[in-house]
């Protein structure tokens, strides 16, 4: 007992000092990385963009679940898209200006790389699935679609008692 | 040889004592340093842990943000272990959130400081307790219990049906098999409440009741039990509802949004003449009290407080003691007047009672 | 250890009907499922993670690790696949199984479908065949699966159907507003549109209520319980006898043979991970047809080594599913409600009797998209990503219908389930291998499908339409899987008999989809249960008790 709660306070000082990304797994450079591509397949309008509606956070948590399996997909294709972006303007796409974050989108597009495509699935799936997973904040998409949410659902009336039903 | 073994006996007894003194003083300064350590600095400890960041970053910019998070949320040996183990396993949930049990505990705080509010929001209908919900023998005998119930009643218990109350049949006797829930209200405040969202912190009194231009408070919302979130009641939808193939106009306080989500009507029934013909949502179908004849178009906060839902002299805001035709409004015969009355207030037409012709108003034959 | 009389495998369609039907004959039974009762607080309709789209893995089992499968593809090329990938050819695994989540449309195949043999030919290279029972056999028991799980819907209008000793129980739901469209266009083409039947309460049926018009069908468990599964049914009513015990979480691995060739109960692994054994008088395989095989074909043992009633390797061939073909519809004014359970009328004039094709298939109207659908639904020519994409999501989601259909697969010998050599699950047995594709003459009835949906479309005023025809590499079982444990007078070219006996091994008995000679050109549930009703009825007349083993 005694030790468990010791243990438990050297653990949450250690963690203060090690909470550096607020991601859990990306590093800040990658989920900016991410974040220039998502808002290229998903730009801002009316509506939030990708990043804006939580599409980062989706993925980051399910690069800790489901999407385990992705993790070394997404390493490489971080790489591949700050290596196009370099070439076209010499800096990495999270530092690159819009024009090129979108040239850089569409080379990948055009290679039909795994990894675009992957991306590109994620992303929709961060913006148009449920909110309870990280993206689609506020179930903005949904509203944006003209859906309503939460539905409006009544109860029916009906009395089993009297003998409906059966 | 005796004498040895006491000694020895003695030694051991003294170690034995003094490893457990020493344990006892450092959990106890573990455990203050650590209770010291979350409370103070309004909450930066609890951030410290990347997985409560984002929780204490929404903290701040909402309208709770003056509250310390230990003035809501258990300080207790038990949850703060509870949350290193789940730390140390790397096994976190999704989205951190409250469980049922910790909503419940809630609504006790929130009492601390919204007494007002507390006593009415219990001295009405929406304080129902889980007991009083869903051990009721007249309403388990005509309807069958299912999980949909939660949406309404007990949206933060994330359960099946079947894991509140036993048996599922209709005969009953109907129990409460949740540990400690039997008591406990099935809306808590944060059925409609949104504590976490953002927004300035209130200056009193905020309780703004008259429907030109009310006022919607930052925190009402509506707890979605499917994705376990709050929805802001500005992204609440309100239903377009028809009497018949007419439209019903409905008031545009948005402050509604929350009560249609639970007082919602339904699509046209099978076999019914509003499905033969194709007409749309009713007005007074499922659980809508949409008003229809002399209160259509009047928001539900014309004349349902905002805890207790008592409508008491509310007629006041907009009659005088008097209507058109000469009569006190209140005790004319209708359900405000006496439930039994079988004029339902929220649909009660000049020809319920004028069935012969609804006279001109007062103030026209006197030519007022 | 109890030996009971009967062991059932598979709490599914099947499986459900028959543990009630001899519980309530006064049998003992021991129903074993590998799945969990989930119930819809397990998935609170979640759009990623559902029994549909499964991109966030499977919400109704099974779970991804420790029961893969192995998929070949056209070209030859193994890959081991999870549960979560459509590849898997997945139903669930849970109580109820497919009913818990499926979108309950309830067809009785139509006469023809039964003797497509002897209507069609058989196509060269395939193995197209009649059935050994016809519809008229079945027909009592398609009207007491309607009248115990429930329905609702009107076959008035449609002329096509077998004939039927009465109406359903329940009426259709109120039309929605694809009907509103779809069905003055098919009366003006000279079609016969009508309700889907579907298992769902549309007013309070069986002590339960009606379905509260949500659009969260398919792939999802119903908050209100009004859409009718084996685990809302029959399967409460059989453990009401007191006869039937339900093992959850209970993995048959193998049926155990006595000496004198007879079952004499299954091993299984127990809730905790034991192996156990549960002896038997006879043992009922109803684990869908994917699984019922390779149960069959794990059950080696020194009388017969190849597995199974497999003598003549025929069992895990002639594997079915559905090819679903159809076409996506444009309006140019909204076509979306928001009124469950969206599929809602269907044509069944395009199931037999077109020249040249060996059969076709039903056409209805799809349920309701969720956003993610959409996703790649938009017309051709719209951008992939970008504003462009944005902007179309927004134009198109509520203005578009599908319609389509489960095209009549005419099956192959070569579509099959054998066990993976290699692979192993997590308890140690190989796992299924799936092979082959169905007849290619199944594509070129697809097509015309197809094209029929786009004719109704464009007739309905569709602006824009596009086919959805395109051809899968490999077989489409997932869960309309059917066809792996043939029925047949012909041990030489079938695994059981008109009664889904075993031809070798006369206390095992194989009910579930795996029984369908053919798989018709409609959801097979109804179908599946009613064979359960019938083979039920065969067991319990020819019900020997303890002499079985001797």
């Amino acid at each position: 007992m005694a030790g468990t709660a010791s243990a438990g306070a050297i653990c949450v000082a250690g963690c203060s000092c090690r909470s550096s990304s607020r991601w859990e797994f990306l590093s800040d450079a990658q989920a900016e990385t991410l974040a220039a591509l998502a808002d290229q397949i998903i730009p801002e309008d009316d509506f939030p963009s990708a990043s804006q509606a939580g599409v980062i956070v989706y993925i980051d948590r399910q690069l800790m679940g489901p999407y385990r399996r992705h993790r070394d997909a997404y390493q490489a294709g971080f790489e591949s898209a700050d290596r196009i972006s370099r070439e076209f303007c010499g800096v990495a796409l999270a530092q690159a200006p819009p024009p090129i974050r979108q040239e850089v989108t569409s080379a990948l597009a055009e290679q039909r790389s795994d990894f675009f495509e992957l991306a590109r699935e994620h992303i929709m799936e961060g913006y148009y699935g449920s909110p309870r997973h990280g993206g689609n904040r506020d179930a903005v998409s949904w509203r944006m679609l003209g859906l309503e949410e939460p539905p409006l659902r009544g109860r029916a009336k009906y009395d089993l008692s009297k003998g409906a039903g059966s | 040889m005796e004498g040895r073994k006491v000694s020895i006996m003695k030694r051991v007894l003294l170690l034995v004592a003094l490893v457990a003194g020493i344990s006892l003083i450092c959990a106890a300064g573990a455990i203050g340093g650590a209770t010291y350590y979350y409370t103070s600095q309004r909450g930066a400890g609890c951030a410290g842990c990347h997985e409560m960041a984002d929780t204490v970053c929404t903290v701040h910019v909402s309208s709770h943000r003056t509250v310390g998070c230990f003035d809501c949320h258990s300080t207790g040996l038990a949850t703060k272990l509870r949350h290193v183990a789940v730390h140390l396993s790397g096994r976190l949930p999704e989205v951190i959130r409250l469980r049922d049990v910790n909503v419940v505990e809630m609504t006790a705080k929130c009492q601390s400081c919204h007494q007002r509010e507390y006593a009415t929001w219990s001295a009405g209908p929406h304080s129902a307790t889980y007991a009083q919900i869903f051990t009721n023998a007249q309403q388990n005998a005509a309807r069958r219990l299912m999980d949909d119930c939660f949406r309404c009643h007990g949206m933060h218990f994330s359960g099946p049906i079947g894991e509140m109350v036993q048996p599922l049949s209709l005969e009953g006797p109907w129990r409460i098999v949740r540990a400690g829930f039997a008591a406990e209200p099935t809306m808590p405040c944060q059925a409609c409440h949104w504590i976490h969202r953002e927004g300035l912190p209130a200056t009193k009194p905020t309780a703004h009741f008259s429907v030109a231009g009310a006022r919607v408070g930052e925190s009402l919302a509506f707890f979605d039990r499917r994705e376990q979130m709050h929805f802001a009641i500005a992204e609440l939808p309100l239903p377009q509802i028809f009497d018949g193939p007419r439209p019903v106009g409905i008031s545009p306080d948005q402050r509604q949004a929350l009560c249609y989500a639970c007082h919602a009507p339904r699509p046209p029934e099978a076999g019914s003449a509003a499905a033969r013909r194709n007409w749309g949502v009713q007005a007074g179908s499922g659980d809508d009290r949409t008003p229809l004849g002399v209160h259509e178009g009047i928001s539900c906060f014309a004349c349902h407080s905002g805890h207790g839902e008592d409508t008491r002299a509310s007629c006041a805001t907009c009659h005088p003691a008097m209507s058109d035709c000469g009569q006190a409004v209140e005790k004319m015969d209708t359900t405000y007047a006496n439930p039994a009355s079988k004029h339902n207030i929220h649909w009660v037409k000049c020809e319920d009672c004028h069935t012969r012709g609804v006279p001109k108003p007062l103030h026209r034959r006197s030519g007022l | 250890m109890n030996r009971a009389n009967a062991v059932i495998v598979g709490a599914g369609a099947a499986g459900g009907i028959v543990a009630k039907e001899l519980s309530t004959a006064g049998l003992s039974v021991v129903l074993f499922e590998r799945g969990p009762w989930y119930t819809p607080a397990d998935c609170r309709k979640d759009d990623l993670r559902n029994q549909r789209t499964t991109v966030l893995g499977n919400a109704f089992g099974p779970e991804d690790r420790g029961f893969p499968r192995v998929v070949v593809d056209a070209g030859g090329v193994a890959r081991i696949v999870r549960p979560s990938d459509n590849a898997y050819q997945n139903n669930a695994a849970c109580v109820g199984v497919g009913t818990l989540s499926y979108g309950a449309q309830a067809w009785r195949y139509m006469p023809q479908d039964f003797r497509m043999k002897s209507v069609y030919g058989t196509p060269p290279g395939s193995s197209l065949e009649d059935w050994p029972i016809g519809y008229e056999d079945l027909e009592p028991f398609y009207d007491q699966a309607e009248y115990e799980i429930g329905i609702s819907g009107d076959y008035a209008p449609d002329p096509f159907h077998g004939p039927r000793r009465r109406g359903l129980p329940m009426p259709p739901l109120p039309p929605n507003r694809e009907w509103e469209i779809l069905e003055p266009a098919a009366r003006r083409l000279g079609l016969h549109p009508f309700a889907i039947p579907m298992l769902r309460n549309s007013v309070p049926y069986n002590d339960r209520g009606p379905c509260m018009r949500c659009r969260w069908c398919v792939g999802f468990a119903c908050e209100v319980d009004a859409k009718n599964g084996s685990q809302n049914t029959v399967i409460p009513q059989a453990l009401a006898t007191g006869n039937c015990r339900l093992r959850t979480r209970c993995t048959a691995m193998e049926i155990l043979m006595d000496e004198s060739g007879h079952a004499c109960g299954v091993e299984y692994i127990d809730e905790n991970g034991r192996r156990e054994r549960q002896l038997s008088d006879i043992v009922v395989v109803s684990a869908c047809a994917i699984e019922s095989a390779r149960l069959l074909l794990n059950s080696k043992s020194r009388l017969f080594p190849n597995g199974l009633g497999n003598r003549y390797d025929q069992v895990g061939r002639h594997l079915q599913g559905h090819y679903y073909t159809g076409a996506l519809g444009y309006f140019d004014r909204d076509t979306y409600d928001d009124i469950g359970p969206g599929a809602s009328i269907a044509v069944c004039d395009y199931n037999h009797g077109t020249p040249g094709l060996c059969g076709g298939g039903m056409l209805a109207n799809e349920f309701i998209r969720l956003p993610i659908h959409m996703i790649d639904r938009l017309p051709p020519g719209t951008p992939r990503w970008g504003h462009g994409h944005k902007q179309a999501m927004r134009e198109w989601h509520r203005r578009t219908i599908i319609v389509m259909g489960p095209t009549q697969q005419i099956p192959t010998a070569e579509a099959r389930v054998t066990l993976d050599p290699a692979v192993k699950d997590k308890w140690g047995a190989p796992v299924a291998r799936i092979q082959g594709n169905c007849h290619p003459h199944t594509f070129e009835i697809g097509t015309v499908q197809a094209q029929r949906a786009q004719t109704w479309l464009q007739e309905a005023g569709a602006i824009h339409t596009t086919l959805m025809n395109s051809r899968p590499q490999m077989i489409s079982a997932g869960q309309h899987q059917a066809g792996t444990c043939r029925m047949g007078t012909d041990p030489r070219n079938s695994v059981v008999n008109q009664s889904c006996q075993l031809h070798d091994v006369d206390n095992v008995f194989v009910i579930d989809g795996s029984v369908h000679v053919s798989n018709g050109g409609f959801n097979p549930a109804l179908t599946i249960m009613a064979i359960a009703y019938y083979a039920s009825g065969a067991l319990l007349r020819g019900w020997k008790g303890a002499r079985y083993r001797s």
